[in-house]
């Protein structure tokens, strides 16, 4: 794994190839979880969190349990499986180990377990020409949520400036959030 | 592929292939729910039971009118001694005595809030300059303070009433007045107001002050024709002591207050007024 592959993992999952604004995943979210920056940025970290976690798991059980088996075509329902416990299990450590990250993080966990920007990196690292072993795995996953955050923390600073804004009645509320969504889109369509 | 084959042609089906598939699914149900187990046992977190029997009990609307993060919020702020039981204005009577009871706490009732808009300026109140922009309050309250040239009057421009779920909130000559009878006191007015005029009072209060000034009485004599020049005359007449001065503006004590009305008779400006 060399250094130019990881460079180029990171740009393809924050920039190219982003889980938003590309790919179009984790929309609801996106949408609704942007109302200000504060939980934005508590609902992009949880989903970074989650999306590492995920390849690291999913990656090895893909290759070691799956493959071997020839029943590959079992991923989708593994994943969730694997996808939606994990969550749980890390919904309830943090809520004993550290109360302000809980706070901070911990509501927005299961809205996460089943987002499809996390199910979606799970079955995209698999797709990838880029990722060979399971450190560009979960580099993918990172950077995949890196580029989430991004995305979202974007798009509720936008939000937040767009209150003090006086927007035509008929675009008020989610149409003209759409279109800012539509927008960024386009600028990120730079990059691919 | 695999499974195409098993639908296409039942002769091909091979009972080791759907056993290992079946293995694979039970295995991983098994490890996930062991772990799950094991997890929530290990760092399971004390939660005083009475909290979810409260969360129970509260109105369950996740309104945020107590100040709190939802029902859960204010359930945990009780079980804490840091809430009080009328800091929610929707959960019925009868479900806050059973709070009460959870909590081992006396509740006496009664405790309901009311909304009220403390100012009764509208019309009566100097203009000092004209605004032309958008009909709302909080960017008229962004150009010098607003129009009128005390600070804390109802602009009028009704941004209140358009927060206002229910629609008890309406613009009368010029300044906001709130309708007890359609109020749910969900407090999305206070939010909206930018002169923070709009007040949650006692639910027995049967009278209050129209208005928020604290200016001294010849400042507020040049701003309003119905604003508080701080006489006193209420406190001195009330029969019950449920009045006293505080910053040129009077306090009502709704624990004393009978509705006798004298202060209401006694006022010069008519600022205290009755509700209905």
């Amino acid at each position: 794994m060399d250094f130019a592959t990881i460079c180029a993992i990171v740009f393809t999952a924050v920039f190219s190839q982003n889980f938003i604004l590309k790919q179009f995943l984790g929309i609801c979210p996106f949408l609704g979880v942007s109302r200000n920056i504060k939980s934005a940025f508590g609902m992009g970290v949880a989903v970074t969190v989650v999306m590492t976690i995920t390849c690291l798991i999913t990656y090895p059980i893909y290759n070691f349990i799956l493959v071997p088996l020839e029943i590959e075509y079992l991923e989708i329902i593994v994943f969730i499986f694997v996808i939606a416990s994990l969550v749980q299990v890390l919904e309830i450590i943090l809520k004993k180990l550290s109360k302000p990250l809980y706070n901070a993080m911990g509501i927005y966990l299961p809205l996460i377990t089943t987002n499809c920007a996390v199910l979606g990196v799970a079955e995209l690292v698999l797709g990838s020409d880029l990722v060979t072993n399971l450190l560009g795995a979960v580099s993918f996953g990172f950077f995949g949520g890196i580029g989430f955050t991004i995305a979202i923390v974007l798009m509720s600073g936008m939000r937040e400036k767009l209150n003090a804004l006086d927007v035509p009645k008929a675009f008020e509320g989610f149409p003209i959030t759409m279109l800012i969504g539509c927008f960024m889109a386009m600028a990120f369509y730079v990059f691919a | 592929m695999n499974y195409l084959i098993l639908a296409s042609d039942p002769s091909k089906i091979d009972p080791i292939k759907i056993a290992i598939v079946l293995g694979i699914m039970l295995v991983v149900a098994i490890v996930f729910g062991f772990l799950i187990m094991v997890v929530s046992k290990k760092f399971a977190v004390e939660v005083d039971e009475r909290e979810e029997k409260i969360t129970g009990c509260l109105a369950g609307a996740n309104c945020g009118g107590c100040g709190h993060a939802g029902c859960g919020g204010l359930a945990k702020a009780l079980v804490d001694g840091k809430g009080q039981i009328d800091d929610c204005p929707v959960t019925s009577k009868d479900q806050k005595m059973q709070i009460a009871e959870i909590l081992g706490i006396e509740y006496a009732g009664g405790g309901e809030s009311k909304i009220v808009v403390k100012c009764g300026g509208g019309d009566n109140a100097v203009t000092k300059n004209d605004y032309v922009g958008v009909s709302d309050c909080v960017h008229q309250n962004m150009v010098v303070g607003g129009s009128k040239q005390c600070k804390t009057a109802c602009l009028g421009l009704g941004t209140c009433a358009v927060k206002c779920k229910v629609g008890a909130i309406k613009v009368k000559d010029g300044v906001a007045y709130v309708d007890q009878k359609l109020c749910i006191k969900c407090g999305a007015c206070l939010r909206a107001c930018p002169k923070s005029i709009i007040e949650k009072i006692d639910g027995r209060a049967k009278v209050y002050v129209a208005c928020s000034t604290k200016c001294r009485g010849k400042e507020v004599m040049d701003a309003c024709k119905v604003g508080c020049i701080g006489c006193g005359l209420c406190a001195k007449n009330c029969p019950s002591c449920a009045i006293t001065m505080v910053d040129n503006l009077p306090v009502i004590d709704y624990d004393k207050c009978t509705a006798c009305g004298k202060c209401v008779e006694k006022c010069p400006k008519n600022v205290i007024k009755t509700l209905d």
